[in-house]
């Protein structure tokens, strides 16, 4: 089996593939995409790109095995801690349900809002320095026309006032919910370390630089960062980093839920 | 006495995946239906259970759990019965990858169609008065957009052609990935295949001119391979309304291709069309 890790920096959802593989202890070859610069559409010698081209996530990291592309984070994750070492999911079916429902609300509701409000502060710029043509040649590749309108939008700099409010209440509502219930003491999120810690610090890592208020007097939040910045594993996936601070580095993620 | 409770609706959607896959795993159930269309989510007793207001949720001892895919993956991890999900973590990726993606792209726009055709138009048959009340009662305020949107159709252009584009384009992923292998996502039957049938089971009467025998001969046999096993009949038999009996198609051997108009645009709430 031949298999490689396509990661940008380690932020977001590369954070938590980095992170996971490091706790796999898998020996598993890894590759950097600069995903502002849409590497991760002209990855060669693919021979089924149906989960990279159609991924809900947008730019994140890619495992190819076999030449199969596979993409979303949570699951990439999930599959390095199912072949590796396997201490990264509770064994109890609830408490799996539990941190599965986790890594949702925080997929589903703060990654939309982080990658949005982390574009805004720092991608937009990059992107709309560049010539009309070299972003055309940049998105040329791109397969999926949501995923493009979302670049798009965001080299014009169409960031809606409503958008912002939200996505930074959302931001805040989950650094609210990570404060709480770390309340009673506990050291991870849901039971012992797991994907839900790592997802968690991905999302939310780069925002204490871009929303820092949503982190204001949350102790317990801010002790668990220190947590999960002192796992060997955690050093090791940021010392991937190619740029100073990893986590002012976002792309294109998630759409905002449209409907149901 | 089982100690499964299943609040669910019609067999279809979300409320079909852990019916479905509690059927399949050969797990007894207490059956709690639900009237979606007379609001029955957003009344107290169930709102108890589940304060979202949303279906389905199922309680297992003191254990509540909501939503439907990752129920279906508590239900295969915590009962005894055949594996709904392979050993390989590869397979296992691919499967949740097509959960994902059949939950979050191609389901809402599946599901925007189904809403301004068939659930809008039947809530409607209460009077403005009653509707608003009932509205009112919803818990989360994005489902209450959603709600009014259905019942007083204003769904736009622009969001109904970008949900026809992706109906468009997520049955031809499903069609080629069906020619990779049997089932949709690993080689042997499992919780993709649930969702996806939950899905799809309809294609052929909702989206005639898209998905028949000649355009996407493998979603076919795949739906018909499905439709065979005995925990879809039993599953299906536990729907009350003519929406469920849409399943009925899959018993005919060849379903030629026919026009658009005569898809879920026309209504699938039309009796025609569930006659047959
Ligand atoms: N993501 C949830 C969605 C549940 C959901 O939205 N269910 C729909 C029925 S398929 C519902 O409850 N709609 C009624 C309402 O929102 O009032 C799941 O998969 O369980």
């Amino acid at each position: 089996m031949s298999a490689i890790l396509y990661y940008g920096e380690p932020n977001g959802a590369s954070f938590t593939v980095l992170a996971a593989l490091e706790e796999s202890r898998l020996n598993i070859e890894t590759r950097y995409l600069d995903l502002l610069s849409g590497a991760r559409h002209r990855i060669v010698g693919l021979t089924d790109r149906v989960a990279l081209d159609m991924g809900v996530e947008g730019e994140g990291p890619v495992l190819v095995i076999n030449g199969e592309a596979m993409t979303e984070s949570v699951f990439i994750a999930q599959y390095l801690d199912e072949a590796g070492a396997g201490h990264m999911q509770p064994k109890d079916a609830h408490t799996h349900w539990q941190m599965l429902m986790w890594c949702r609300r925080v997929t589903e509701r703060a990654a939309p809002a982080a990658a949005f409000l982390g574009c805004r502060s720092n991608a937009h710029t990059k992107l709309a320095a560049i010539s009309e043509a070299a972003f055309a040649d940049l998105t040329a590749h791109i397969v999926s026309p949501d995923l493009k309108a979302r670049w798009e939008a965001l080299r014009r700099g169409d960031f809606q006032q409503a958008q912002e409010e939200d996505s930074i209440a959302k931001i805040s509502d989950l650094a609210a919910l990570c404060n709480t219930q770390l309340g009673d003491g506990r050291d991870w999120l849901i039971g012992d370390y797991s994907i839900a810690d790592l997802v968690t610090y991905g999302w939310l890592a780069g925002m204490r630089g871009i929303v820092p208020d949503a982190f204001a007097d949350r102790s317990k939040l801010a002790v668990w960062f220190a947590r999960v910045e002192a796992r060997p594993s955690v050093q090791r996936a940021l010392a991937h980093a190619i740029a100073a601070h990893p986590g002012q580095h976002w792309a294109p993620g998630p759409e905002i839920n449209r409907w149901g | 006495m089982s100690d499964v409770t299943l609040y669910h609706w019609e067999p279809n959607a979300n409320s079909g995946k852990p019916m479905l896959a509690l059927m399949e795993k050969g797990v007894k159930f207490e059956s709690q239906y639900l009237d979606m269309l007379n609001f029955d989510q957003h009344k107290p007793d169930y709102l108890a259970v589940n304060p979202q207001g949303t279906i389905p949720a199922m309680t297992h001892g003191d254990n509540v759990l909501v939503e439907s895919t990752a129920i279906m993956e508590y239900v295969d991890e915590a009962f005894p019965g055949p594996s709904l999900m392979p050993a390989d973590p590869r397979d296992r990726l691919r499967i949740r990858w097509w959960m994902k993606f059949m939950d979050q792209w191609l389901g809402p726009s599946f599901s925007m169609f189904g809403w301004k055709y068939f659930v809008g138009p039947a809530a409607r048959q209460k009077g403005e008065a009653e509707l608003e009340a009932a509205i009112n009662r919803i818990p989360l305020p994005e489902r209450q957009i959603a709600w009014r949107k259905a019942v007083y159709g204003l769904f736009s252009d622009e969001e109904m052609a970008e949900s026809g584009r992706r109906i468009g384009v997520g049955i031809k992923m499903l069609e080629a990935e069906l020619v990779k292998r049997d089932w949709l996502a690993s080689d042997q039957y499992s919780l993709a295949d649930i969702n996806g049938f939950n899905l799809a089971y309809a294609l052929p009467l909702s989206q005639p001119h898209l998905s028949n025998d000649e355009l996407t001969p493998n979603i076919m046999r795949w739906l018909r391979k499905i439709y065979a096993r005995q925990a879809v009949k039993d599953c299906w038999a536990l729907g009350r309304t003519d929406m469920v009996k849409r399943v009925e198609i899959l018993e005919q051997d060849y379903i030629p291709p026919k026009p658009e108009s005569e898809g879920i645009a026309k209504g699938i709430g039309d009796k025609e069309n569930l006659a047959r």
